[in-house]
């Protein structure tokens, strides 16, 4: 591949970013439309609130890996905050904003599921109520949560968009699909499994389920295939890089690993979930492995391809 | 007033370019100035040759590099190395064949020091600028390395240095010329192919003026401010 500048470090950190993201509006979303009330035991906003704050640190402490003084110098990354034309520094502030919710949000979870947590806690904060309006307060967070998340969802793709020297990452189809994989990649880890490792049965029970991860695993499939159809049909250095991708050093991981087993497998698992009101519990795990993969590998490849204006 | 178009024109006066605060300029004359000189701009545009917009520019240098001389021999290169003390292998300037194997010519490549630099837009922390000359320089106490400027120019003339972890690149080897030398690629050009000097030298002027002179693929847009060439044929 090309690996223009950025490699493996920064899609990981995309990738990351965007699957934390996606796994948080997914947990606020199953939370603010009360979904979560309905049963004993709720793993989706549980793994989703538990996960994206780690999920998002590693993301980030990669893209320190990533930065040349980084290490070395680390008080350099505060300058990251300053320079507002550049993408890179919304994204630091988005991040820096999102991340506390995050794992705030997952803290609540964890203390409503499980009530030992305050009661260790109020060990030592002695002002702490026996009990706390967990509901009203994870509301303020998920709807606060979602907008950042949000925002850090479509930075993973705006980030590149916007680089006018790579033609292939320059249009606004982009962030479009780095949105949806986001969600889409919150859903394979939070619902096919997570929810189907906690309860095996969980597509017995939500018969739209398998609507919305056909939704968007198609609307995911369509936006990446838009991307490599412009790019061919641009021709010059974006319509090289789509060749990266589609027929060059890219397309075993492109056509087998994303389309095959990110994209086709978990949509026909869905279908016949759809159809038979039940898939079965290895299928729905491996699905969810399939959608995660995907995301990742999507994102390398779409920063590995990274042509460049010619000269 | 004639100053202050002269300043807007591109002959920084360092009174007016350092955020017009003060010096005999007044504050209505400097705005009045850049009314006039945004209207010839806008109307102008159209009707300015290039060679003209070029010499208007506001870098205060240029260099220009006739690609009917250039043998391809990468003296430049390899003395922007050495200048540089950059590894084996690495330097600021590349040297791209071109044409086809029975014409061939080359085209050194380096920072363009562009006027609409997107280095500069992108970086986060702000560690790329402009000096008041109007060359690209990059901050190292502020730079991170986080190469996202690397990968916006579309020039391709920014290097990662393992060494310090920081992204660099030509800076016209300011110190050398700021003394009243020449940039090492000036020097160390064989067949005399790179010309440079300030855009008041007469001898440059009249290069800019000659229509000879262009950027290298204006197409991007940057505006390239120093960099300037003349290409087979010209």
């Amino acid at each position: 591949m090309a690996e223009h500048h950025w490699g493996w470090l920064i899609a990981i950190y995309l990738f990351l970013g965007g699957m934390g993201a996606g796994s948080f509006l997914v947990a606020a979303l199953v939370e603010l439309t009360g979904e979560r009330y309905k049963h004993n035991y709720c793993p989706t906003t549980l793994i989703g609130a538990g996960v994206s704050g780690p999920l998002i640190a590693i993301g980030t402490v990669l893209l320190i890996f990533d930065l040349g003084a980084g290490l070395r110098e680390p008080w350099r990354i505060l300058y990251m905050f300053t320079n507002f034309s550049s993408v890179m520094t919304w994204g630091i502030w988005i991040l820096t904003l999102f991340l506390p919710i995050c794992f705030l949000y997952g803290l609540l979870e964890l203390m409503h599921v499980y009530p030992g947590i305050l009661a260790w806690f109020r060990k030592w904060l002695r002002f702490l109520p026996e009990d706390l309006p967990y509901r009203r307060i994870k509301q303020v967070v998920c709807s606060v949560g979602s907008v950042l998340a949000l925002g850090t969802a479509a930075y993973t793709g705006v980030l590149l968009s916007v680089v006018e020297a790579v033609p292939f990452w320059n249009t606004l189809v982009l962030p479009a699909l780095f949105v949806v994989s986001a969600v889409s990649t919150g859903m394979g880890l939070t619902i096919d499994l997570a929810a189907t490792l906690a309860v095996p049965t969980v597509q017995r029970r939500f018969e739209y389920l398998p609507i919305i991860h056909i939704v968007f695993i198609g609307l995911e499939a369509l936006l990446l295939g838009l991307l490599l159809v412009l790019a061919l049909n641009e021709g010059g250095a974006a319509a090289e890089s789509a060749r990266l991708i589609l027929t060059g050093p890219g397309s075993v991981l492109f056509w087998v690993i994303v389309g095959g087993f990110g994209l086709l497998y978990p949509l026909l698992v869905h279908a016949y979930a759809l159809a038979r009101h039940a898939h079965g519990y290895l299928s729905g795990i491996l699905s969810g492995v399939g959608i995660v993969i995907a995301g990742l590998f999507v994102r390398y490849l779409i920063v590995a391809a990274a042509v460049p204006v010619a000269v | 007033m004639s100053d202050a178009i002269q300043g807007q024109a591109g002959e920084p006066d360092p009174s007016t370019t350092d955020g017009g605060s003060g010096g005999e300029v007044s504050r209505r004359a400097f705005l009045k100035a850049s009314v006039v000189g945004g209207l010839l701009v806008a109307v102008g545009s159209s009707r300015v040759p290039l060679s003209q917009a070029l010499a208007e520019a506001t870098a205060d240098y240029a260099m220009i590099i006739d690609l009917n001389k250039c043998v391809g021999c990468r003296a430049c290169e390899l003395a922007c190395q050495q200048r540089n003390n950059l590894p084996e292998g690495k330097s600021y300037i590349r040297i791209l064949p071109k044409g086809s194997e029975e014409d061939r010519w080359f085209l050194p490549v380096q920072c363009q020091h562009c006027q609409d630099a997107p280095c500069e837009d992108v970086c986060p922390t702000g560690a790329t600028y402009h000096d008041k000359s109007g060359v690209v320089l990059i901050n190292d106490k502020t730079c991170v390395g986080c190469k996202y400027c690397a990968v916006a120019c579309p020039y391709d003339a920014r290097t990662f240095d393992e060494q310090t972890g920081l992204v660099d690149k030509c800076w016209l080897c300011l110190d050398w010329v700021l003394g009243g030398g020449l940039p090492a690629c000036v020097q160390a050009c064989v067949p005399g192919a790179r010309i440079f000097g300030r855009r008041d030298d007469p001898e440059i002027a009249a290069l800019l003026e000659s229509g000879r002179v262009k950027p290298l693929h204006p197409e991007f847009g940057t505006e390239p401010g120093v960099l300037h060439y003349i290409f087979p044929g010209d």
